[in-house]
């Protein structure tokens, strides 16, 4: 009777774990190396930035990869070592410039934001006064407002738009999906203007914040309507004809048992659209005439809103007045960033 | 059963009882009301602007010249600026949407592209006036530096040229910033069909022995070459509706401008923000005339993009 020897066992050969030390050397030198030389030369020769990146780093970069590349796997690696190094390069442009937007956000904000400016109002205040006194409470206070009659006008009639494109199936069907889709499109300035034109110059309603709500409402109605409608068309037609042949009528069958099947989506979908709004400038400037202090009534008078606030104080040169405009941006990007995570962490939770 | 016969038998249903009748009808209300939205939209701006396009005439559109005192308004130079930064936009946005794209679909492990994908979300989500804000104090300089190296080498192109020696307000900054709006948009849909490209294909380029970059330009590209297409026009009506953002970095001047370095552009939407404050009655008509303007070139980039992707999406369902 044979054994077999252990060597004899055939071996899987696991491709990925085959790491010589000549193609870690590769690797590292193929990072390392462009890095070092451009920094040095930069240096030596004082290249300004943008030409130490673009016209030695990056041709270094290209060359050391196709080098290790060749090393590694041979000349059929060049094309793909290039087009790695270049869609990186592309990527970490977006990075770079976001990382700069909130990095930039959080350094500058931070000084114009204490406890008092979250709930004081600017009455009173110029662009030379010190940080000391004043906030942006009214702001908060009124974009909560104008942005709460938006989201409540446009959460109903955006969900009830998703019912009748998914629960129906009537042949206008793809003329309501695509023109309201359309809208998706309508630059926010226009929204603004069509309000204007419409409620404003046609007398029907005077000069108030509900007329930035009806804008925003504009611009948020088709996001809730796309993302309800997929919503709804991910909860499986088993569940509806299940409720149906219980004998539900189809509202019961929808409320009782669509619905709540995708609530956790309907929820983000809510969350994402106000995100979308809440930062929107250009209708409000158009609309809702800034006031420094407090107003709470969205049916007259005007009202401030923290877009508009910054927009105001970005008027003025002065570094008071910049620093409470960068508070405000902080501030607001502060509330996009609650809702988002408050949608990505709502939505995980699959239907 | 698969799912198209199940849709099929949804149609026999019949809207009975007070219940349905009310459910149905309010969402047919809403549905009506969401379709008539565009029109509504299109009639109220015209006929609010009517007096402008009366008085202009086609000079509205072709002429130089802005003047509320003298009563002549003109959007040419608006129009072309307009145009010029969203192309510089989506010159700069494309390819970087693309590699993000490919990037987490094929490159990236998988935390780190879900990582990268709720960083382009949130970006998605930055206000345009926070882009404003960073755009006009920390990014303008820096791009302006930019703007005056490219222009030392490269100034003798026509389109490059730059006489001013003002390289802050230039379509070049303008179009960075819509870049950086229009990224998220064109990522999401390049994402989506680079993702819906059949792996079986992928896998069979890769078993005939295609590379990586091979299998990218033969396959993965030409497969959602429709799809991105949309993307990038969806990006485009992105681009050419940006309002504050694009007021804070470009140096609005009613001169007709194509060269990309010069320190004065064009744009419709801005230049709304802009004049509205100190328009008289006449201007605010005019004003809403460039909305109409503006408001109809959107809608045709959207219609073309929504066509597109629709056809594509379709393409890759089958």
């Amino acid at each position: 009777m044979t054994t077999l020897q252990s060597s004899e066992f055939p071996v899987a050969s696991m491709p990925w774990r085959n790491r010589s030390r000549k193609k870690i050397v590769a690797i590292v030198l193929a990072s390392a190396a462009p890095l070092a030389i451009t920094f040095v030369l930069a240096k030596m020769y004082e290249i300004p930035g943008l030409f130490a990146l673009l016209l030695v780093f990056l041709p270094l970069q290209l060359l050391s990869a196709s080098i290790s590349s060749i090393a590694i796997v041979g000349r059929r690696g060049i094309a793909d070592a290039i087009l790695s190094v270049a869609i990186l390069f592309l990527v970490g442009i977006m990075v770079a410039l976001l990382g700069s937007t909130v990095v930039s956000l959080l350094i500058r904000g931070f000084k114009a934001l204490s406890i008092h400016a979250l709930y004081q109002n600017s009455f009173t205040i110029t662009s030379i006064t010190s940080l000391d006194y004043g906030g942006l409470g009214h702001a908060i206070l009124g974009t909560t407002i104008i942005v709460g009659i938006a989201v409540t006008l446009a959460i109903p009639i955006g969900i009830a738009v998703g019912i009748f494109l998914t629960e129906t199936r009537s042949p206008m069907n793809a003329a309501i999906r695509f023109l309201s889709q359309s809208l998706s499109g309508l630059p926010s300035i226009v929204s603004g203007l069509f309000v204007f034109a419409f409620l404003f110059l046609t007398g029907l309603v005077q000069r108030a914040a509900v007329l930035g709500s009806i804008a925003l409402f504009l611009l948020m109605l088709p996001t809730i309507i796309r993302l309800s409608e997929d919503v709804f068309k991910l909860v499986p037609q088993e569940l509806r004809f299940a409720a149906l042949a219980l004998g539900a009528p189809r509202h019961k069958a929808f409320f009782q048992v669509v619905f709540p099947a995708a609530r956790s989506g309907i929820i983000t979908t809510c969350l994402l659209g106000t995100a979308r709004i809440i930062g929107e400038t250009a209708p409000l400037i158009v609309l809702v005439t800034y006031l420094p202090s407090t107003n709470v009534n969205p049916f007259s008078g005007d009202m401030a809103a923290l877009p508009t606030y910054i927009y105001t104080w970005l008027k003025y040169s002065t570094d008071f007045a910049n620093q409470r405009a960068w508070g405000g941006a902080l501030t607001l990007m502060i509330l996009v960033g609650i809702l988002f995570t408050m949608a990505r962490y709502l939505g995980r939770k699959k239907i | 059963m698969d799912h198209k016969s199940y849709e099929m038998v949804n149609l026999k249903f019949k809207v009975t009882g007070r219940g349905d009748k009310l459910f149905f009808g309010v969402s047919r209300i809403a549905a009506y009301f969401a379709f008539s939205l565009v029109f509504l939209i299109v009639i109220f701006l015209s006929r609010a602007s009517a007096g402008t396009f009366k008085d202009q005439g086609l000079a509205f559109f072709t002429g130089s010249t802005w003047s509320d005192q003298d009563g002549i308004y003109q959007i040419f130079p608006m129009l072309v600026g307009s145009v010029l930064c969203s192309l510089i936009g989506l010159f700069i946005a494309a390819p970087i949407s693309i590699a993000i794209a490919y990037f987490t679909e094929y490159m990236a492990p998988p935390r780190l592209a879900r990582a990268l994908t709720n960083i382009i979300d949130l970006l998605a989500a930055l206000p345009s006036i926070v882009i404003a804000i960073w755009g006009s104090f920390v990014f303008a300089p820096v791009a302006a530096g930019w703007a005056q190296l490219l222009h030392k080498y490269l100034g003798s192109i026509p389109g490059f040229k730059n006489t001013s020696e003002q390289f802050l307000g230039s379509p070049f900054i303008a179009g960075w910033i819509l870049a950086i709006m229009m990224t998220p948009i064109i990522t999401s849909v390049a994402r989506e069909m680079i993702g819906a490209v059949d792996k079986d294909l992928v896998s069979a380029a890769y078993a005939l022995g295609g590379t990586k970059f091979s299998t990218m330009r033969r396959v993965v590209l030409p497969t959602a070459k429709g799809g991105i297409t949309g993307g990038i026009l969806l990006g485009l009506g992105r681009g050419l509706g940006e309002t504050v953002a694009v007021l804070y970095v470009l140096n609005l001047l009613f001169v007709v401008n194509l060269d990309i370095f010069e320190g004065h552009g064009g744009s419709i939407a801005p230049m709304i923000a802009a004049y509205y404050g100190e328009a008289s009655e006449k201007g605010v008509s005019a004003l809403l005339a460039a909305g109409v303007a503006l408001f109809l070139i959107t809608l045709v980039v959207t219609f073309v993009a929504q066509t597109i992707l629709s056809r594509s999406e379709r393409k890759m369902a089958s």
